[in-house]
């Protein structure tokens, strides 16, 4: 019996569990889930020795505990260029083979050549291990997981990456270790939670808030429900009647680009692009990273100091004509990686989504009492209304997009332009975020312009579809 | 061409150095207006020009920059600064004589050549900006009587001039009209627009006079602002090494313990900055610092005299025309002081810290502030600028000082402030020779050593009362109520 009574651990005092008690009984295999940023893969990874026990007791723990997850390829990897650095001699280093890197610490080789052939790895035995794919080096961390004959196996998020034939079998297998072996896996996505798991652990901001046994089977699907948080039941917060924008013609397009071009000394962007997009046109713009993606949003919102030059209409101003940049900010709702990056202050939460009334970042005047009730009812829609006070900075990555794309829609603006809002989220935020997005797609007023990398991650309602291909050469 | 101020008369000598008001943000509901439509030229394509021309022209305003021709032929730093900006670009002759405001953004050594070259292409009634008034108040050029001259001087950096104004906010403005040159009555109608179109205006702006600017900005600058913080670093420093404190720990006390004790004096004014410390050490630091008052107040008293005689800036000139020799000699010796040479150690100081072991550090800021504004008051300058020009000031060159050390700050301030804080020094560290001999590691370097930190009484009532009864706490804390009101609610 593993026991974790009022365990508190810190991990390089970037996170730290709290007071955590935790049974784990022989026979029972569990399921540890939670939000981005919640703990649960540093709760899977103390089963594993990691981290600094601060107070509590940890004991039963076998001697041979095998832990996949990310943190740990990202170790191994890093070991592996180490050695490379490391090379004083002028020879070129292959590093470690495939084939070495799983045979070391192997107690089972006829597993691992069965495994090897599974998941599709022969042909890279002898290739340099470091020049796998996240992919491939994930396959190869499960396979030496599955074949050290370990007393506990703490999986986090084995299947991520998979392929369908390498997931199926790898259920499969699990399954039938389930018999000898106790399993702890970590995932954020119940519905690839094997059925052999007994027992689910929820993490919540580094405590360990919930445990649920599978069978009790409506303690399980409110846990469900928790993690898909209430995306059923989606309502916007209305706009504020006090503070109506100009009203704009409907037979104007919201943005007309002739021809824009973006050039940096000798360096080309883009040039003689046309794009029209016109009231309740929503679109998506993808293209790979440097072909102009922000370049060209810069040019719409007027932060590219190049939209002077070009030829630019944008909800019926010729840019260059004497409007000014905050005219033409109040039609548009921002959400962007950068954007984060320059909200840098520490105001609380509230702040931040009112501070989209007036397109500043950080506040600079008194808000109204409707202004502060919208605020108050977008955080609510968040599952964040006792944190209105919060500062914004001490917010998770994924909480922190979640207020900004609240901040960007509370005033519903004509336009509005996510650039990645997914990038860097987890399932469930990414989840509310999609939705959100959906809902706004599927509202009249708002037009949005989704920005992202990949071409194929389409959102639903969005029809129109502009693909940046880049320059290459100069 | 004479000095300006000294043609006054009296009288108008102390109406021009009383002007200093926080104006009111509904003084500002014209916005732009004043200005719309009009053809705004930048001159100098630095920090200040490229980013103030930024703000302007996203508050809708046209503006374009003027360059001498070589700069335009061989494509420097300034011309690409402009084009890759997607501004308009041209010489002073392709651009002036159609220019209804000329902003002067280059620096003070170069108004008088800049100014004269341009004063003849400008057209009649168009008005010439300065973001400063030495050219005007102590070399006395005299502009063409149609021309309408204003100043607008943003009290920050270009960058964060800049960087304000894109999240929303600005900085705060000083602006002013030249009365000499004022022919249509348009010249605060414009600063106010311009102050406007840089963001200046949320951030709350002063009204003042040139001589007001220039008079008291010397001051302040030469003496706590720059010089006392020079003196005291070199001080401090080499009196530390001397009672044998680590070096690399004395370094990088000073390096970053003036930023941290006057960052205690930007939120509550010298009587928050005391409090900082002990009651022990508070007692202490007013004991030196009433002493180095004593010491240091013919010095301040001189500074003030040679500034408003024009001495200060007649023996600068004459510097300019000699090629810079004494500000390049005095900068090079600054960088081989033995500060300026010790790195500062990696040793964790908390905020306190700097409290406890820098009790001489806060002693000297106390004794410089309240010099300064006390010789600028006596001299005519009204509270308003004398807070402005030294304790509000006091923060932001600290800041420098945390980044670079005296380096840093010698860099970023002017070569007028530059060449005002050599002089300081020079005399001021002689003149605490003495004083200094009484100073111990107590004072600097590792605070005092007492068992008990109990005090008497009627002492410490008394020390109370002396510190919040200075007249620069009365206006300070007037002035930060306006501010706080202007200020981010973040």
């Amino acid at each position: 019996m593993i026991r974790l009574d009022a365990l508190s651990v810190d991990f390089d005092e970037r996170f730290q569990l709290h007071d955590v008690d935790w049974t784990i009984q022989p026979g029972q295999h569990w399921l540890v889930t939670g939000a981005n940023g919640s703990g649960k893969s540093a709760l899977a990874a103390v089963l594993a020795g990691d981290g600094d026990h601060l107070s509590g007791t940890l004991s039963g723990v076998p001697d041979r505990v095998a832990l996949v997850s990310y943190e740990r390829q990202a170790e191994l990897i890093a070991a592996e260029r180490r050695k490379d650095d490391a090379d004083i001699l002028d020879v070129i280093s292959e590093g470690t083979p495939v084939a070495e890197i799983i045979e070391d610490g192997c107690e089972d080789l006829e597993l691992a050549q069965t495994l090897v052939d599974t998941l599709g790895l022969r042909s890279l035995m002898g290739r340099s291990f470091r020049k796998l794919s996240t992919g491939e080096t994930r396959k190869v961390m499960l396979i030496r997981a599955l074949t050290s004959r370990a007393d506990l196996l703490v999986l986090d998020e084995p299947f991520d990456g998979l392929d369908h034939d390498s997931l199926t079998w790898l259920q499969g297998h699990l399954s039938e270790l389930a018999g000898t072996t106790p399993m702890v896996i970590v995932l954020n996505r119940f519905d690839e939670c094997p059925d052999f798991i007994t027992h689910v652990a929820y993490v919540d901001d580094g405590h360990l808030s919930l445990c649920v046994e599978r069978a009790d089977e409506q303690a399980y699907a409110e846990l469900y429900q928790l993690l898909h948080l209430k995306t059923s039941d989606l309502e916007i917060p209305a706009a504020d009647p006090a503070a109506q924008l100009p009203a704009l013609d409907p037979e104007v397009p919201l943005v007309r680009l002739t021809g824009a071009t973006v050039r940096y000394s000798e360096n080309l962007v883009f040039e003689g692009l046309d794009w029209t997009i016109e009231p309740n046109q929503s679109w998506q713009l993808s293209g790979p990273n440097g072909s102009g993606k922000t370049c060209l949003l810069q040019l719409i919102t007027g932060d590219h100091p190049q939209c002077y030059v070009n030829d630019i209409n944008v909800f019926g101003y010729q840019r260059g004509t004497g409007e000014s940049i905050w005219e033409i900010k109040q039609f548009i709702g921002y959400v962007s990686t950068a954007l984060q990056w320059e909200y840098t202050v520490s105001t609380g939460l509230r702040n931040v989504i009112i501070s989209g009334f007036y397109d500043s970042i950080g506040l600079y005047t008194k808000s109204s009492d409707t202004e502060k009730a919208i605020a108050d009812e977008w955080l609510a829609l968040l599952g964040m209304s006792d944190r209105a006070d919060e500062p914004f900075n001490r917010l998770s990555y994924g909480d922190q997009r979640l207020v900004l794309i609240a901040r960007a829609m509370v005033k519903h603006p004509p336009l509005l332009i996510l650039d990645e809002p997914c990038l860097g989220l987890d399932d469930m935020n990414r989840q509310l975020v999609l939705a959100l997005v959906e809902r706004i797609c599927r509202g009249s007023e708002t037009t949005v312009l989704y920005v992202n990398h990949r071409e194929q991650d389409r959102v639903r309602g969005i029809d129109n579809h502009l693909a940046l291909t880049g320059h290459t050469g100069n | 061409m004479a000095n300006y101020f000294n043609t006054l008369p009296l009288r108008a000598q102390l109406a021009e150095l009383g002007k200093c008001r926080f104006m009111g943000l509904d003084e500002f509901s014209d916005g732009v207006e004043a200005l719309r439509g009009k053809k705004m030229v930048v001159i100098g394509c630095g920090a200040q020009g490229l980013n103030q021309g930024l703000n302007l022209r996203d508050s809708g305003l046209d503006v374009s920059y003027a360059l001498r021709d070589e700069a335009i032929a061989q494509q420097r730093q300034s011309w690409k600064n402009a084009t890759e900006n997607g501004f308009t670009v041209g010489t002073y002759e392709e651009l002036l004589p159609t220019a209804d405001v000329v902003l002067n953004l280059t620096p003070d050594k170069q108004h008088t050549n800049v100014v004269e070259t341009i004063m003849p292409m400008m057209k009649h009634g168009a008005c010439l900006s300065y973001s400063h008034g030495f050219n005007i108040v102590e070399e006395g050029m005299q502009i063409r009587d149609d021309i309408t001259v204003i100043m607008v001087a943003p009290k920050c950096p270009g960058s964060e001039v800049r960087a304000e104004y894109v999240r929303g906010f600005g900085v705060p403005t000083l602006i002013a009209v030249h009365e000499d040159n004022d022919p249509n009555g348009e010249g605060l109608a414009l600063a106010k627009a311009y102050a406007v179109g840089t963001g200046g205006h949320k951030a709350g702006v002063l009204m003042s006079s040139f001589i007001a600017e220039v008079k008291s900005d010397l001051m302040g600058e030469q003496t706590i602002l720059c010089g006392m913080l020079q003196t005291g670093s070199l001080l401090c420093f080499d009196k530390m090494v001397e009672e044998g404190v680590d070096p690399a720990y004395a370094s990088k006390l000073i390096q970053y313990g003036w930023e941290t004790v006057t960052e205690a004096l930007k939120y509550g004014g010298v009587t928050n900055m005391m409090d900082r410390l002990s009651n022990p050490a508070k007692i202490r630091a007013f004991e030196l610092s009433e002493e180095m008052k004593d010491i240091m107040r013919p010095l301040y008293q001189k500074h003030q005299d040679d500034i408003m005689t024009g001495a200060f800036s007649s023996g600068m000139m004459a510097d300019w025309a000699d090629d810079d020799a004494k500000l390049l000699g005095w900068r090079a010796d600054t960088a081989e002081t033995a500060f300026e040479k010790t790195e500062a150690g990696d040793m964790e100081i908390s905020e306190q810290e700097y409290f406890d072991n820098g009790i001489l550090m806060v002693a000297m800021v106390k004794a410089g502030v309240e010099l300064a504004f006390e010789t600028m008051t006596a001299a005519g300058i009204i509270a308003e600028s004398a807070y402005y020009e030294s304790l509000h000031e006091t923060p932001l060159i600290a800041n420098t000082i945390a980044r670079k050390k005296l380096y840093e700050m010698n860099a970023t301030i002017s070569d007028t402030a530059e060449y005002g804080c050599y002089l300081y020094n020079h005399a001021c560290v002689p003149l605490l020779a003495d004083f200094m001999t009484g100073i111990t590691a107590a004072d600097i370097g590792r605070g005092l050593a007492v068992a008990d930190t109990g005090v008497d009484n009627a002492r410490l009532i008394e020390v109370n009362e002396a510190i919040r009864s200075h007249p620069v706490e009365a206006i300070g804390s007037v002035l930060r109520g306006h501010m706080a009101d202007m200020k981010r609610i973040v």
